[in-house]
């Protein structure tokens, strides 16, 4: 049962953390590389600013800040660093680059970002990276072990219910739609008047935003975070449900996240052990999931919940676009 | 002064090792037009076979040979089995290159699954340290550096000077044209696949000497100091990848002398950056590279 537990919460983090990657890729269309960095950014930032102070003895453990603020303030400062850092690659790498480009770009950006972290020693530790990190409301509740992971689960599917919520009414609301029609068709959507760069950079921020929120969760849950815990190349697991799941759809993607970080990743730890792999069945699911990749990259392109499209001659019209109730009846879309 | 000097002689060496890895990635773009995600896994293919041969025997040589086919079988398979399927539903570009990443992924943990996660050990023969000039190399070094030179002149006079190098100039400028001659598009297709596995098979062997362990993630960790190269050179570009591999590893060895030595590879990410903001196409590209495509 408390094995249970972990392999939910992971999921659910994981689901966060795939939305986040959903608007720029399923959404905006970048290939963007830099999602997990953003994660792990989030997580950083999240440690340093709800750990006390640096300890003043020699044990070797350095960060910056240590403000011990409540975890609140630590997601929200996670958040806030990681869209300003969004921002500032996205404006940089989104101006004129596409495609293979662009993804390129995010992964130089994310080794140098791995780069910084793991030699500049004072910043979070450097390679062993930082560990203790008081876990959300932990001290408030005051709960026994076994009711706090309860409560941390709750915790995470309350946050996965509002960012999907939220995402949610984004995909169906006119700025959503503006930012699918930029993604067909960047120059349509520009003789529209809209400026397809300020479109993307926006999804870029927002998606940011979202992936340190994941970050600050997970690290609320494990305590500790290092720069093994976050290889760039884990990012293929984050495409991996995202193809899996169906690119665009939010629904599909939580339901992608659960198939390769429930599923595969955790739940394959249940079965029995392959005789003669001994301790290598971590990569044989890592395998198993570049398979599935490619199966549905081949096969079902647009994953087990495609994108819902919005087409106009079914009366299925978005809420947000329904005339209001003042000006019913001026302009029906039937 | 002297370290100034010797760091550009280490420049030199990792520039051989960058410039046949980056030329390989070229003319494997140039032709076939696919992104490959999974060079760097070719080059870690060649440095295990490489270290398979070892067991066999000493001989740098046959080492070298263990490399060169190694790499080109992997290339091959990773043709047939994996991107032709793709080419085949005419898949878009950007999905191959999705295509090529999940490949990576699963070739580096095949690796993982065989050779397992802590490094291998390859043995070097013994060589000695003695100065050119003012530079200050090791004997394998010497070796990387007359070899890359060599085989870089031996694909030169392939390109030019043979029947094989015209199909394969005549493919990369236009495909629909060269078929319409009579170009067997697959078979040249296959043959640039197999060579761009032998070149970088060769890289990741020399590689593998020049750093003396292996990692299943040895290639990957090197990918983007090869993509660096290759911008800058103009993608797709032969000539002009060997400028842009120089460039890079020259600014790596000297950077190593006066930073600390982590940071030399950020240094070719940086270049890389500044080369896809600045001038995406290139320094020798002439032609319109579309950015959007």
């Amino acid at each position: 049962m408390s094995y249970f537990l972990t392999i939910c919460t992971f999921a659910v983090i994981y689901a966060i953390a795939c939305l986040a990657l959903n608007i720029r890729w399923g959404w905006g269309g970048q290939f963007d590389f830099f999602v997990y960095g953003l994660v792990a950014l989030g997580a950083y930032t999240d440690a340093v600013l709800t750990l006390p102070p640096q300890p003043k003895d020699n044990t070797g453990l350095t960060y910056i800040l240590g403000l011990r603020l409540p975890f609140v303030v630590g997601a929200i400062g996670a958040m806030a660093v990681t869209a300003a850092i969004s921002l500032i690659v996205g404006a940089i790498a989104l101006r004129q680059l596409r495609q293979i480009f662009f993804g390129i770009m995010t992964f130089a950006s994310v080794l140098i970002l791995a780069a910084v972290i793991e030699n500049a020693q004072f910043i979070v530790n450097g390679y062993t990276g930082v560990y203790g990190v008081p876990q959300p409301f932990a001290g408030v509740l005051d709960l026994s072990f076994g009711a706090y992971r309860w409560f941390f689960l709750g915790l995470c599917v309350v946050v996965l219910i509002s960012v999907y919520a939220i995402l949610q009414r984004i995909f169906w609301s006119p700025a959503g739609l503006v930012l699918r029609a930029v993604r067909e068709d960047e120059f349509a959507a520009a003789a529209f008047g809209y400026n397809p760069y300020r479109q993307r950079l926006k999804a870029y921020v927002l998606g940011g935003a979202i992936a340190g929120l994941a970050g600050s969760l997970l690290i609320g849950y494990i305590t500790a975070f290092n720069v093994d815990t976050w290889s760039p190349i884990e990012t293929v697991l984050i495409f991996a449900a995202i193809i899996t799941g169906g690119s665009g759809n939010n629904a599909g993607v939580i339901l992608g996240s659960f198939v390769i970080f429930g599923l595969i990743t955790q739940g394959t730890q249940f079965l029995p052990a392959i005789p003669g792999l001994g301790g290598q069945t971590g990569a044989v699911r890592a395998i198993a999931i570049g398979l599935l990749t490619l199966a549905f990259l081949r096969w079902r392109p647009q994953g087990l919940l495609p994108e819902r499209h919005f087409t106009v001659f079914r009366r299925r019209w978005p809420r947000s676009l329904l005339p209001t109730r003042a000006d019913n009846g001026a302009a029906t879309p039937q | 002064m002297t370290i100034f000097a010797h760091s550009v002689g280490f420049g030199i060496v990792t520039a051989s090792i960058i410039a046949l890895a980056a030329i390989a990635f070229s003319l494997q773009f140039s032709v076939t037009t696919t992104p490959n995600f999974a060079h760097g896994e070719l080059l870690t293919a060649g440095a295990y076979g490489a270290y398979v041969m070892q067991k066999v025997s000493a001989n740098l040589l046959l080492d070298a040979l263990g490399a060169v086919l190694f790499g080109g079988a992997v290339a091959m398979i990773l043709n047939l089995a994996v991107i032709r399927p793709y080419r085949r539903i005419s898949s878009k570009r950007l999905t191959l290159f999705l295509v090529t990443v999940a490949a990576s992924w699963i070739m580096q943990n095949i690796l993982l699954l065989i050779f397992g996660a802590a490094p291998t050990i390859y043995r070097l023969p013994t060589s000695s340290l003695h100065s050119v000039g003012p530079f200050l190399w090791t004997t394998i070094d010497e070796e990387i550096i007359i070899s890359a030179v060599v085989i870089l002149a031996l694909l030169h006079a392939l390109l030019r000077y043979t029947k094989l190098g015209k199909s394969l100039r005549a493919v990369s400028d236009n495909p629909e044209l060269a078929r319409v001659t009579g170009i067997r598009y697959p078979l040249v297709l296959n043959v640039t696949w197999a060579m761009d596995g032998a070149l970088a098979g060769f890289a990741g062997f020399v590689l593998a000497l020049n750093i003396g362990a292996l990692t299943p993630s040895l290639g990957f960790n090197f990918l983007v100091v090869v993509f660096a190269a290759a911008v800058i050179g103009g993608l797709g570009h032969p000539y002009g990848t060997l400028v842009g591999a120089l460039v890079i590893g020259l600014a790596m060895g000297i950077s190593s002398a006066y930073l600390p030595g982590q940071y030399s590879e950020s240094i070719a990410f940086i270049l890389l950056i500044g080369a896809l903001l600045v001038r995406p196409r290139g320094i020798f590209s002439a032609a319109e590279w579309n950015m959007a495509e």
